[in-house]
């Protein structure tokens, strides 16, 4: 293991923000946490990082890595320009090759606004300039805190396009948050927290597969007979539709087998990572 | 590894046109105040000494690149502040460069900044003197004071940041910054003759450190045209380096070497206090990582 939490705990004061939180991160995956807001992610990560100390239980690394973190918000000069910025905080390095920046700013597709004040970017450059900030001693480990918050939908997905291909390409460990659920999709590992405890961990497909249920919606010109047919309780009822939760794909075909002269239409749709995760921390908003 | 760091803070105080306009004018605008509003009213209770206006001038200008060197520094060391509160710093410490150099990076490039601002500060002053009363130095006192900008920064910076340790937001230090900077002036007896101040007031301003500078100043700019003014007469010289504060009066009024020393003591008991203080945080910090 590269990396290994147990009993991770944080509290302030009488708030428990981080519930004995146990993490094994193996070298060259993919991890991410997920869970809502204050769910306790960015505390966990942050005593992963070793800048907040743990109440509680301990943080061992198997040798000492190169960590490079992208933090939640910016932390680079906005009067600065972006060439400015990374050549600072190579300086700040030991070993790092006067070509780094250069690299870099290929690598992540910089070029165009190396000259331009970092105020001046806009969101989805300034991530780039974020990571790529992160990558410049070369990391081990690459934190990322909730990287594509606030980003829009195209930005979002090159930003993950190019952590996954980082991931692949240079053996990164990745760690990141996010309350994106689709994002998780592409994790090799998934780790639900809310309240500060981890409700869930496996791949995205495990998760899904235990926590969230496929969903069978019926629409009949008689619902009432056809909820009679049935064995199942319906999830939902309408005046023209009846909603299942399943277990399986197979249960869904019984039924609709054994009453396809009672259904007009029907949709079949697959557990999500967002059933999963709605199941999982419940509808409260906070 | 520092150098990185210094030169990130110097860029980012310079690149800051306004902030280095407004730094200066603060600098210049109790200066130029001084000039509209009370100039004159010591002229005339200097009317029977030769060389009045020179001499006034020269008082004037050491009085104020003390008051400079404290300002600035303290408003340059707000970069240390704001690094903390937008989290910078923790960015900033992931690097091999550590706390410690981090910190003493704020601290050299906060120590430049206030040597170059005094020096831009003495320009303006001794060109708008040479202008309107024909000031001129000798090129001792010039390089005296040019070196005297540096020490002086240096001392400020410490003192300065034992002060801004404490602080945690920039809010509060904009307002340290207000309360200082309106002080300072009759603090380091700028505005007023420390001699004309009643004792307790007196006795304050030989607690602030920029009184020492500010007295180092005088000596170093006045002294050609004390020289002449005094000719030989120690008693009525005395009298008037403890009035204006020139010298400072402990038991005896103090030399320049005293001063120095002084100055030194004051400077290697921040830097201890200052340094002390980082250094017991972070092994507050390391020794929880060892129980763990």
């Amino acid at each position: 293991m590269l990396l290994e939490a147990q009993h991770l705990t944080k509290t302030f004061g009488d708030h428990v923000a981080v519930n004995a939180v146990d993490l094994q991160i193996e070298k060259g995956s993919f991890t991410a946490l997920l869970g809502p807001n204050g769910a306790g992610k960015s505390t966990t990560m942050n005593m992963l990082i070793g800048l907040l100390q743990p109440t509680a239980g301990q943080v061992t690394y198997d040798h000492d890595p190169k960590l490079g973190v992208v933090f939640q918000g910016s932390v680079l000069d906005d009067i600065l320009t972006v060439r400015e910025n990374l050549q600072i905080r190579a300086g700040q390095y030991r070993h790092v090759p006067t070509d780094r920046v250069a690299v870099l700013s290929q690598q992540l597709g910089l070029t165009t606004f190396m000259s331009q004040r970092y105020g001046t970017l806009s969101g989805g450059q300034r991530r780039r300039v974020d990571i790529a900030r992160a990558l410049i001693n070369e990391p081990d480990i690459l934190f990322l805190d909730e990287p594509t918050t606030g980003l829009d939908i195209q930005t979002r997905l090159a930003i993950w396009t190019l952590i996954q291909r980082l991931q692949r390409d240079h053996q990164l460990t990745v760690i990141l948050t996010t309350h994106y659920l689709d994002e998780a999709d592409a994790a090799d590992n998934v780790i639900i927290i809310d309240h500060g405890r981890v409700l869930a961990r496996g791949t995205a497909t495990e998760i899904k597969k235990r926590y969230a249920a496929d969903q069978l919606t019926l629409i009949s010109p008689d619902v009432a007979q056809l909820a009679a047919q049935v064995t199942q309780k319906p999830l939902r009822r309408t005046t023209d539709q009846l909603v299942f939760s399943l277990p399986t794909m197979q249960a869904a075909l019984d039924i609709l087998t054994a009453n396809r002269s009672l259904i007009s239409n029907f949709e079949f749709r697959p557990g999500t990572m967002d059933d999963a995760f709605l199941a999982l921390t419940g509808k409260e908003m906070r | 590894m520092m150098l990185a760091m210094i030169k990130r803070n110097l860029l980012l105080y310079f690149r800051d046109h306004s902030g280095v306009f407004f730094s200066l004018l603060g600098a210049l605008i109790s200066f130029v105040l001084y000039l509209v509003f009370l100039k004159k009213n010591m002229l005339t209770s200097w009317h029977q000494m030769p060389d009045a206006k020179p001499l006034l001038d020269t008082w004037l200008i050491g009085g104020t690149l003390a008051i400079t060197s404290i300002t600035t520094t303290l408003s340059s060391l707000a970069l240390m502040v704001t690094d903390k509160e937008k989290h910078i710093v923790a960015d900033l410490e992931l690097t091999d460069a550590g706390p410690m150099r981090l910190f003493t990076s704020y601290l050299l490039s906060a120590a430049v900044i206030g040597a170059l601002t005094q020096l831009a500060m003495f320009v303006i002053m001794w060109g708008g003197f040479y202008l309107t009363d024909g000031l001129t130095l000798s090129t001792t006192a010039v390089l005296n004071t040019l070196g005297l900008m540096v020490t002086s920064s240096l001392l400020a910076v410490v003192v300065n940041a034992a002060i801004v340790q404490g602080i945690h937001t920039v809010d509060s230090l904009g307002k340290l910054g207000t309360i200082v900077g309106t002080a300072a002036g009759f603090l380091v007896g700028t505005y007023i003759p420390i001699g004309t101040l009643p004792s307790f007031a007196q006795g304050m301003v030989k607690f602030i450190p920029g009184s020492y500078v500010a007295a180092l100043y005088r000596q170093f700019l006045m002294d050609d045209k004390l020289k002449t003014a005094f000719s030989g007469n120690l008693a009525a010289r005395n009298t008037f380096d403890r009035l204006m504060g020139v010298r400072l009066n402990w038991s005896t009024l103090l030399t320049q070497q005293e001063t120095y020393l002084i100055m030194g003591l004051i400077f290697s008991g921040a830097v201890i206090l200052v340094f002390g203080v980082e250094w017991l945080r972070l092994q507050r910090r390391r020794r929880v990582v060892r129980e763990q």
